[in-house]
């Protein structure tokens, strides 16, 4: 379950952030710095019941990236409350957390680890998220020596292998080539049926209304509407042109 | 050991981390983690050359009295100067995935220390070669010290890491004062070799405490009570400040990494 209130989230507009010196030099200017500042996202609400999956659409810096970083955690809303249970897991871009000079092995275990599961429980799944990623020879090699398919590969077999109950996703369908596109495409629609929670923010109104029981449409910040998925699209797609 | 599922993940979270700060530091060197050893001794056949042989310090048993705080010192200036990076240099996991991101400093403090107790055979070894022989009191002294070291290590780390991430200049800074302490600190002399008037400031230096305890102990065969009390109140201090200041600019660390 997902239940967020009222969040507003905002960045600084400074072009850069200052160093120690300047911000010593300009320090009441910086300090009061409060109104110069980016609002990302302007009091959303919203309610993801468990086994729910919601589609959030809108246009490049409606807000939607942002609102998955905030119901991950990795980043804190200025203001409003946000309540998830479950066991958080992100698809965004892929592989972040790999170390380019550990092995596919290595970094499999560290990654599934980082993801919430206990060590044990990896090296169980291990032979399943091997044989799903395909990498074959070379899961026994540093990363670095992969392509950037390769380790999009590998960091989508990890994150489906880690029995998420809470799934954050952000465009990320296209992964690899056609087949194994048809394969993970597949295998994340069994998670989001099989009674995960979802949230995912795509621009292919295609795969969004494939997956997402409701939508939301984001703009400027704000909920321009929401509710049943086809009609939500629908109406976004009509001020698009 | 029975632990419940979050804790042994999280158990299991610290471990890979350690086992990836040791293992990736000299994953390319033929050498590998005899570095971590060699390190530590390089710079003191340094510091000896320049201190028995060019300055010609008149100290007894030189080089376990130069050991006995230098690695220590290495422990505490290599895990501090390292913090500063830590979250900078891991943004793309701290952006992407949620986890208690203090592990990637207790994890660097950790493998540290780990170096830092792979050199104490040769403490051993120093000791029985200037005919002593090292006692109970380091059964006593060693973890005591290493737990009081570690919380203050742990401390500014807490501040330094997310400091750095607000004000990128603290890196450069923090590296400029860690050598300014190593100097204020009674590490390459000894106390009572700094003229009277000046002596204030080493003792005024909190880190003074800590590291003659730390030879004390290891050169004199002493449990330092006062020194090791105040090396105490040092590492409350410093955690509490840390943890204050974490708390603060955790909230805004998003914003800025």
């Amino acid at each position: 379950m997902i239940k967020a209130e009222n969040l507003w989230k905002s960045f600084p507009m400074r072009r850069d952030r200052p160093g120690l010196k300047e911000f010593v030099v300009n320090a009441p200017k910086f300090l009061k710095d409060n109104n110069n500042r980016f609002w990302a996202l302007k009091g959303v609400s919203l309610l993801v019941k468990k086994g729910e999956s919601l589609g959030v659409i809108g246009r490049n810096g409606a807000g939607k990236s942002t609102l998955l970083t905030l119901l991950l955690g990795v980043a804190h809303p200025n203001e409003g409350s946000i309540e998830v249970s479950g066991k958080r897991t992100p698809l965004l871009e892929l592989g972040g957390g790999f170390h380019p000079d550990l092995t596919g092995i290595e970094n499999i275990i560290i990654n599934g680890v980082l993801l919430g599961n206990t060590e044990v429980e990896i090296r169980a799944r291990m032979a399943a998220i091997t044989a799903f990623s395909e990498l074959g020879e070379f899961i026994n090699m540093p990363i670095r020596t992969y392509s950037s398919g390769m380790q999009m590969r590998l960091a989508f077999s990890i994150a489906i292998h880690t029995s998420p109950e809470v799934l954050l996703i952000d465009e990320i369908l296209a992964v690899g080539d056609e087949s194994f596109r048809k394969k993970s495409g597949n295998a994340l629609m069994e998670l989001i049926k099989g009674g995960v929670t979802t949230v995912y923010v795509s621009h292919s109104m295609d795969a969004i209304k494939k997956v997402c029981d409701r939508a939301i449409w984001l703009e400027q910040g704000e909920i321009r509407a929401e509710g049943e998925t086809g009609l939500v699209v629908e109406a976004y797609l009509k001020t698009q042109g | 050991m029975r632990m419940n599922k979050k804790n042994r993940q999280q158990f299991d979270l610290l471990k890979l981390l350690v086992k990836k700060e040791i293992t990736l530091r000299y994953k390319r060197t033929y050498l590998g983690f005899l570095w971590s050893l060699l390190n530590p001794l390089l710079t003191s056949l340094v510091l000896f050359v320049a201190f028995s042989v060019f300055m010609r310090f008149e100290v007894e048993n030189f080089i376990l009295f130069l050991l006995a705080a230098l690695f220590p010192w290495t422990w505490f200036s290599a895990s501090v100067a390292m913090s500063s990076n830590t979250f900078i240099g891991n943004v793309s996991l701290i952006k992407k995935v949620i986890f208690p991101k203090h592990f990637l400093l207790l994890a660097t403090i950790i493998a540290q220390l780990v170096n830092f107790i792979f050199s104490l055979p040769v403490l051993i070894v120093l000791t029985y070669y200037y005919g002593s022989t090292p006692s109970l009191n380091w059964l006593i002294g060693i973890p005591v010290l290493v737990i009081v070291q570690f919380i203050i290590i742990y401390g500014l780390s807490l501040i330094i890491s997310i400091a750095n991430a607000f004000f990128r200049d603290l890196e450069y800074l923090v590296n400029v004062l860690i050598s300014l302490l190593f100097w204020m600190t009674p590490i390459v002399y000894p106390l009572e070799a700094v003229p009277e008037e000046i002596r204030l400031f080493l003792v005024m230096n909190p880190v003074t405490y800590l590291m003659q305890a730390w030879r004390d102990l290891f050169l004199n065969n002493i449990l330092n009570w006062q020194y090791i009390f105040v090396s105490m109140i040092t590492a409350v201090v410093v955690l509490l400040t840390g943890i204050l200041v974490f708390k603060k600019l955790d909230k805004k660390l998003d914003e800025v990494l």
